[in-house]
């Protein structure tokens, strides 16, 4: 069948529509991703986290020898987080773990972050709670949401309540709005935003830190829309993140840029250090990176400024002296215990402030999710098909007709 | 002859309009019947959750009467918490009490009874009895708060120097981890043993015992030999003596969590933390400071939802090992005690009020204000589950909603239906009725199957399905145009012929 020059041209048309709402989508995540917004919305009052306990999610999405450098992302940040306090119970680890062990590994049961194997990230006491296959997209969103069989371990599950801060922290192969799970599957944006939500609904977080190292990393984010969620990533849309470097002796790149600075950042950080989120951020250095990393912090309502680092990457946030030594048995006696630092949080007790962002979602959620819209375009694009077969049928009986 | 081998090709069997239009009937009737199993196949089950009703209850305010007779009035009020009213109720009772002093009238089985005595010095309490002090005719002004502030802490702000944010989520079962740790066993003054048992039968288990209506407990106990700090105390020299300080700051950081293992993960429930630590002689003695970076009296501190901790000094002349008795260690279970009231949100007494029960930790005013306090949080936050439930059904459309789900959610709504709609004299039964809405929300929250479908945007799905069906569907329609085509040409053949 000869195609008329004008239903080329139709054809055209109808590419160049869906192009154009795709790229309205994109657009909103370049907005987010390569703005550095730190307006806030909390009142001027003491900006303390509110926090009792803090928990991790790193996630390794890759998996295979030649992917050696996620492995020790994930590993990389497994360390920094224990080491300021996270306890084992409390960090959950997916990781594809097939690096350290592998046929190809020069230096069996290592797996090392930089160039002259200065430092064994595997070393001893590595917890990994998800293993090889078990590092699937559903795996990853089962445990965010808390949808567990009921026989699934306690090490296996994210037992988080309304006073826990989590640090999220994903790498692996990723574009524009998803994050590839092993060669075999892959995540989108939208599905963490709604885990974050679901989350969120089920007060299973304080605050959340999300950080991602992949190509096109600050699109992962760009469909967040519950509060109190910090984000950043390694790159913006329509851009590689790179690896930092080589090692000759392994084989393979070892460690990812952005996910190397970081590090090495957070390396001067101890349990009391008092350096703030803003202070990590204002040390990445696109040139240095190679990529340009995003923050996005719309959605959180504290200045970052006032952000410790160790309100994520840390183990507790307070501690009550009783002031009195105790005493032999007069239990009733309530001026026993005393806080010296027992502040009442604003941000936890005023909850009509978090009430209002509740409300104020629908405004925050996309436009595209909307049912109405989808529908929608459903709908056009097949009368749009349909119109486009009618008219080279009909073309073609009036060429022989005529 | 070759007319006769060259056939019209419509007059072969194969070749007539009516075998290929059977042909073409088949293949649509067979996808018109694929339809429904396929339109099955793909859809997911959503049940309709009961929204209405779960709106209706949000509405309501939940009331749990508290009754108190007072005994020198006539009538018995009854207050309902309702913060704004109650204080004025209280203190109209007070009013009424001071005016018309009389006999004491019979109250209700279940009434907490208020009443003065002229021959006490200080509030006391025994069993649900309140008496209150009362000089020349006068009563202190300050009562009404003192029994606000008995029967209802939870509704008053929380005062600085409260620990409503050590108290951890309600579960209904709870593990308790009692761990002695050494920081050094080998350098000598090493304590290989200790009578927890019995110490946990006179200090804990009175209070687990009493509060066994609320919580279930597991109690865990273990002893570590090797548990260094993970950082260095302040040297501080006072003359001649030298003691190590713990500043503020080292408290929040006190738990090596990285080298002490501290519970056992056998399972799910929350676990509370008790943890007796025993200085290595190269950091003893140990004490902790105060924001002046001088020595406290204090050897405790808790960990907001964690659990607590307690310093014990060895001294000096100590044998190189030795096993803690009960006189050493009641000091320290008294402690361990404190903080499991706290931790556990146990209420305390207002100041100055003191119990008569010696042999009970807890007053039943106490215990009916726990409930009540737990009553309410958990209708609460099950209300707010159920809500978020229909929320979330709502926004994210490919989350399946299966029996099961429907069926938590229904049953913990009756569950809270029952609640708010009773009178509940007894904390204990509303927080039984809370207690189960709040466990069948969670699980209807948390049912696995309830994990919503991954999105894929609608391109995507053009580009999955495109290549599968546009291949079968091309020569299909053709074949259905040219039929169409075909058949009215050969109408208006048979009327051109008719016409002529």
């Amino acid at each position: 069948m000869r195609l008329h020059p004008f239903t080329f041209s139709f054809l055209v048309f109808f590419l160049r529509i869906v192009f154009i709402v795709k790229s309205a989508d994109t657009d909103r995540a370049e907005k987010f991703a390569v703005h550095r917004s730190l307006s806030h919305h909390a009142p001027a009052v003491a900006f303390e986290s509110a926090h009792t306990n803090n928990w991790a999610v790193l996630v390794c999405a890759s998996r295979y020898w030649f992917n050696y450098r996620h492995m020790a992302n994930a590993l990389g940040m497994y360390r920094t987080v224990k080491r300021l306090g996270i306890p084992d119970s409390n960090i959950i680890l997916m990781l594809a773990d097939d690096a350290a062990c592998n046929s190809r590994n020069h230096f069996p049961g290592c797996v090392f972050a930089n160039r002259g194997h200065a430092l064994d990230l595997y070393g001893e006491s590595i917890e990994v709670d998800y293993r090889g296959y078990e590092v699937t997209v559903e795996n990853f969103l089962r445990l965010l949401t808390g949808r567990v069989e009921p026989s699934m371990p306690r090490s296996k599950r994210l037992l988080t309540d309304d006073r826990s801060n989590i640090f999220v922290y994903m790498t692996g192969h990723g574009g524009d709005e998803f994050l590839k799970f092993q060669d075999s599957e892959e995540i989108s944006a939208f599905d963490i935003a709604d885990a974050f939500e679901q989350m969120w609904q089920k007060k299973r977080y304080n605050e959340i830190l999300f950080m991602i190292d992949t190509c096109q990393a600050n699109t992962m984010f760009s469909k967040f829309y519950s509060p109190n969620i910090l984000a950043t990533g390694s790159s913006q849309i329509h851009e590689n993140s790179y690896s930092y470097e080589n090692d000759d002796d392994v084989g393979v790149s070892v460690i990812d840029s952005y996910t190397h600075f970081v590090l090495d950042y957070l390396e001067g950080i101890n349990k009391t250090s008092t350096a703030s989120m803003e202070d990590l951020f204002a040390k990445y250095d696109p040139v240095a990176i190679r990529s340009h990393p995003g923050v996005r912090s719309d959605l959180f309502h504290r200045p970052l400024e006032q952000t410790l680092i160790t309100d994520f990457f840390g183990g507790v946030a307070h501690a009550e002296v009783m002031t009195a030594r105790v005493t032999e048995g007069h239990t009733n006696a309530p001026s026993l215990l005393d806080s010296p630092f027992a502040e009442i949080d604003p941000i936890n007790e005023g909850s009509g402030h978090e009430y209002e962002l509740v409300e104020a979602l629908p405004a925050l959620a996309d436009w595209t999710r909307d049912p109405l819209t989808i529908t929608l375009r459903a709908w056009g694009s097949l009368s749009v098909m349909g119109a486009l077969v009618a008219w080279v049928t009909l073309k073609s009986r009036w060429q022989r007709s005529s | 002859m070759s007319d006769d081998k060259l056939r019209d090709p419509s007059t072969l069997t194969f070749e007539q309009p009516c075998i290929r239009r059977r042909i073409l009937t088949s293949y649509l009737v067979l996808m018109f019947l694929g339809l429904p199993l396929w339109w099955s196949t793909t859809s997911i089950q959503r049940l309709s959750l009961p929204g209405t009703r779960i709106d209706f209850l949000s509405g309501k305010e939940l009331r749990l009467p508290i009754s108190i007779a007072v005994d020198a009035v006539q009538s018995s009020g009854v207050l309902c918490i309702s913060f704004s009213r109650c204080q004025s109720v209280v203190s109209c009772l007070l009013n009424a009490l001071q005016n018309e002093r009389r006999s004491r009238q019979s109250a209700p089985p279940d009434a907490y009874i208020i009443s003065l005595t002229e021959n006490a010095q200080i509030p006391t309490i025994q069993n649900k009895h309140l008496s209150i002090p009362m000089q020349q005719g006068q009563i202190a002004n300050r009562t009404p708060e003192l029994i606000m502030s008995l029967l209802t802490p939870y509704e008053t702000p929380s005062p600085p120097g409260t620990f409503r944010h050590l108290v951890v989520k309600y579960a209904p079962r709870y593990r308790l981890a009692f761990t002695l740790l050494n920081g050094d066993a080998t350098a000598g003054r090493a304590v290989i043993g200790w009578d927890v048992v019995k110490m946990i039968s006179r200090w804990i288990a009175p209070i687990l015992e009493q509060t066994s209506e609320l919580y279930n407990f597991t109690i865990e106990s273990q002893i570590q030999f090797y548990a260094p700090l993970a950082f260095e105390p302040q040297v501080l020299s006072n003359g001649e003596e030298v003691i190590h300080g713990l500043t503020q700051e080292n408290l929040k950081v006190f738990i090596n969590s990285a080298e002490w293992t501290l519970a056992s993960s056998v399972s799910n429930d929350p676990v509370l933390h008790f943890v007796l630590f025993i200085p290595s002689i190269s950091h003893s003695p140990l004490h902790i400071l105060d924001s002046t970076q001088q020595p406290t009296f204090s050897n405790a501190f808790v960990l907001p939802q964690w659990g607590g901790i307690v310093l014990l000094n060895m001294p000096i002349d100590a044998p190189p090992k030795f096993h803690l008795t009960e006189a050493e260690l009641d000091q320290v279970f008294s402690g361990f005690q404190v903080q499991l009231l706290r931790l556990i949100g146990v209420p305390e007494l207002p100041l100055g009020v003191q119990s008569a029960n010696s042999d009970r930790p807890l007053t039943d005013f106490q215990l009916d204000t726990l409930y009540r306090q737990r009553a309410f949080e958990n209708a609460g936050s099950s209300k707010e589950t159920l809500q978020s439930i229909i929320k979330l059904v709502d926004q994210i459309s490919n989350m399946p909603v299966g029996q099961d789900v429907r069926d938590d959610v229904r049953e913990s709504l009756s569950a809270l239906e029952v609640l708010y709609a009773g009178v509940w004299k007894a904390p204990a039964l509303a927080l039984q009725h809370s207690s189960r809405a709040l466990t069948l929300a969670s699980r209807a929250f948390f049912n696995p199957g309830m994990l919503a479908l991954l999105y894929f945007p609608a391109e995507h799905k053009y580009a999955v399905y495109t290549p599968l069906f546009a291949p079968v569907a091309v020569p299909l329609v053709v074949t259905l145009l040219k039929e169409v085509s075909a058949w009215r040409r050969a109408i208006r053949e048979r009327k051109g012929r008719t016409a002529l």
